[in-house]
């Protein structure tokens, strides 16, 4: 009982000391005794096993790296487009940009080689942001419930639109919605088996069709039924000139 | 008076002495200039100091004293295992040692080992992907100098110290020598690689380059097959049967032009003939 309590108080105040585990990490030693000096121009003096006694000055591995700056040679999905400097950690910039060559290091000969007019390259680039892309995929998947009133009479209108949205998590400006071609009265319950699309614009340059379906919402006897994965189904077209840019947009899975 | 000569021999002889060197013993002494150029990168040139914290300067004051002292920075003895020439492993090595964990308590026994991990390094100038086994010195060292190609061609052999890398590099530089043939496909890219690279082909002769990335006993073999080579006997038979051609070749040159002369000869002679002359005149 005496020894484990020693063990453990040892264990306790063994803080000045180096892990006395093995590390197995880049290591920077030190001799506990030094080497005696030899002569000029001599050989060194044979080391006697006190010399092969070291101590652990430094672990390199744990230290912080610094960051790496790369530039990107094309448009990366959620990271920017070509000539684009980036700086980040060294990891990530090794494995996911310049192995598979999306990128070079930002060395100064490489900076003037993809040096890029700011004016010539908002003409040229062909997306408005680095994450349009992302954005232009979730919206094209949703499928858009617009909750209307089943016993007020109502007509759709950008702002109910924007509502759904910010629903669902996106926040859309008015002026980005365009409505569909003819107006929405209701209620009218033939609309709860309908689907139509709008179009927004996404930084006034971009453009993408949601799926949109109204939904008829009351309390009491008269709420509808509950209809299970109701926007995994396929619907039909309010509009018949919606039709074909519908059946082409994909359906959640 | 014999002995006091003997004396004197054995006395000059350990006086003048000297032991023979690594490329003065049989095969070895035939080895090029090159070769011998690329043995001193690789092994007589002082490495980095990787493992421990070399001091600075020539001389240093004893805080106590006041003596000077010169500074003697004997580098930390390494052990390179035969793993090493698999992976690149940036300088680093196994150190054998002891630990002294507690002032009361024996030293116990310790090997530091570098952490290795496998992973992918491109190279340019040979246009891949190679997945090697690395320290995180490596990778560091690759981004420091731009790119896994620029660090294998500036940094020295000494440094480098596995047969892997040495290998690459040698790959590397046949390849800048030639004018990058594995970008045949692209010339814009082609020359860019090589205005980027041919910096580094004026330290090295294309010899130099041959030599380059070879152990003693690959470069021993080398010398050996070499002068296998140029020493070849050739057969006799084929001596003989070359000869015996050619002798058979010349005598019916001579027969031709011999059998033409005849035929003149016998024309003149026909000629010559007067039948119907005296025969005084015949």
């Amino acid at each position: 009982m005496f020894g484990l309590c020693n063990f453990v108080k040892k264990l306790a105040t063994s803080g000045s000391t180096p892990l006395n585990q093995q590390i197995r990490n880049t290591f920077i030693l030190k001799r506990r005794t030094p080497l005696p000096l030899h002569k000029k121009e001599g050989r060194p003096i044979k080391m006697r096993s006190r010399h092969f006694v070291y101590e652990l000055i430094q672990d390199t591995n744990v230290l912080k790296q610094p960051d790496v700056s790369i530039i990107l040679k094309q448009f990366v999905n959620g990271v920017g487009s070509a000539g684009d400097k980036l700086t980040m950690r060294p990891k990530k910039a090794y494995e996911d940009f310049l192995l598979p060559g999306l990128a070079v290091y930002a060395t100064p000969e490489n900076v003037e080689k993809y040096k890029i007019d700011e004016n010539k390259r908002k003409m040229d680039d062909a997306f408005s942001s680095p994450y349009v892309k992302r954005t232009i995929r979730c919206l094209s998947y949703i499928v858009l419930q617009i909750t209307m009133s089943k016993t007020q009479p109502w007509v759709l209108e950008p702002w109910h639109i924007r509502a759904s949205f910010r629903k669902s998590g996106f926040f859309v400006p008015e002026y980005a919605i365009e409505m569909p071609p003819h107006e929405i009265k209701g209620p009218d319950l033939t609309l709860q088996s309908k689907e139509f699309y709008i179009t927004v614009t996404i930084n006034k340059t971009e453009k993408v069709n949601v799926r949109c379906r109204i939904h008829h919402w009351a309390t009491g006897l008269e709420r509808l039924p509950w209809e299970e994965n109701h926007w995994k189904k396929p619907y039909e077209a309010l509009f018949p000139e919606q039709a074909q840019v519908l059946e082409s947009m994909p359906l959640p899975k | 008076m014999a002995t006091s000569r003997l004396q004197a021999s054995l006395r000059h002889l350990s006086k003048n002495y000297k032991k023979k060197g690594r490329f003065e013993i049989g095969i070895a002494s035939e080895l090029p200039a090159a070769y011998k150029k690329f043995w001193h990168e690789w092994k007589v040139l002082k490495p980095v100091a990787v493992h421990f914290i070399p001091q600075e300067g020539k001389w240093k004051r004893d805080e106590l004293t006041g003596e000077t002292l010169p500074i003697q920075n004997i580098p930390i003895p390494l052990k390179f295992p035969n793993e090493i020439h698999d992976g690149i492993w940036g300088g680093e090595a196994v150190i054998k040692g002891f630990q002294k964990r507690d002032e009361k308590r024996r030293r116990v026994p310790h090997y530091w080992v570098p952490v290795l991990k496998r992973t992918v390094v491109r190279s340019e100038v040979l246009n891949t992907h190679l997945s090697v086994t690395v320290t995180d010195r490596t990778i560091r060292l690759i981004n420091d100098h731009y790119g896994f190609d620029h660090y294998l061609l500036k940094t020295p052999a000494c440094d480098l110290i596995s047969m892997l890398a040495l290998k690459l590099k040698k790959q590397i530089l046949t390849e800048l020598m030639n004018g990058c043939p594995r970008y045949a496909h692209d010339p814009a890219k082609q020359k860019s690689i090589y205005e980027e690279y041919k910096t580094y082909l004026t330290s090295y002769t294309p010899e130099e380059i041959e030599w380059y990335g070879l152990s003693w006993y690959e470069a021993l073999s080398k010398i050996a097959k070499q002068k296998e080579a140029a020493s070849k006997p050739v057969p006799l038979k084929n001596m003989y049967r070359k000869a015996l051609v050619e002798k058979l070749k010349a005598v019916e040159i001579e027969e031709s032009t011999k059998g033409n002369d005849e035929l003149e000869k016998t024309t003149s002679w026909l000629s010559n003939i007067n039948p119907f002359g005296k025969k005084d005149e015949a």
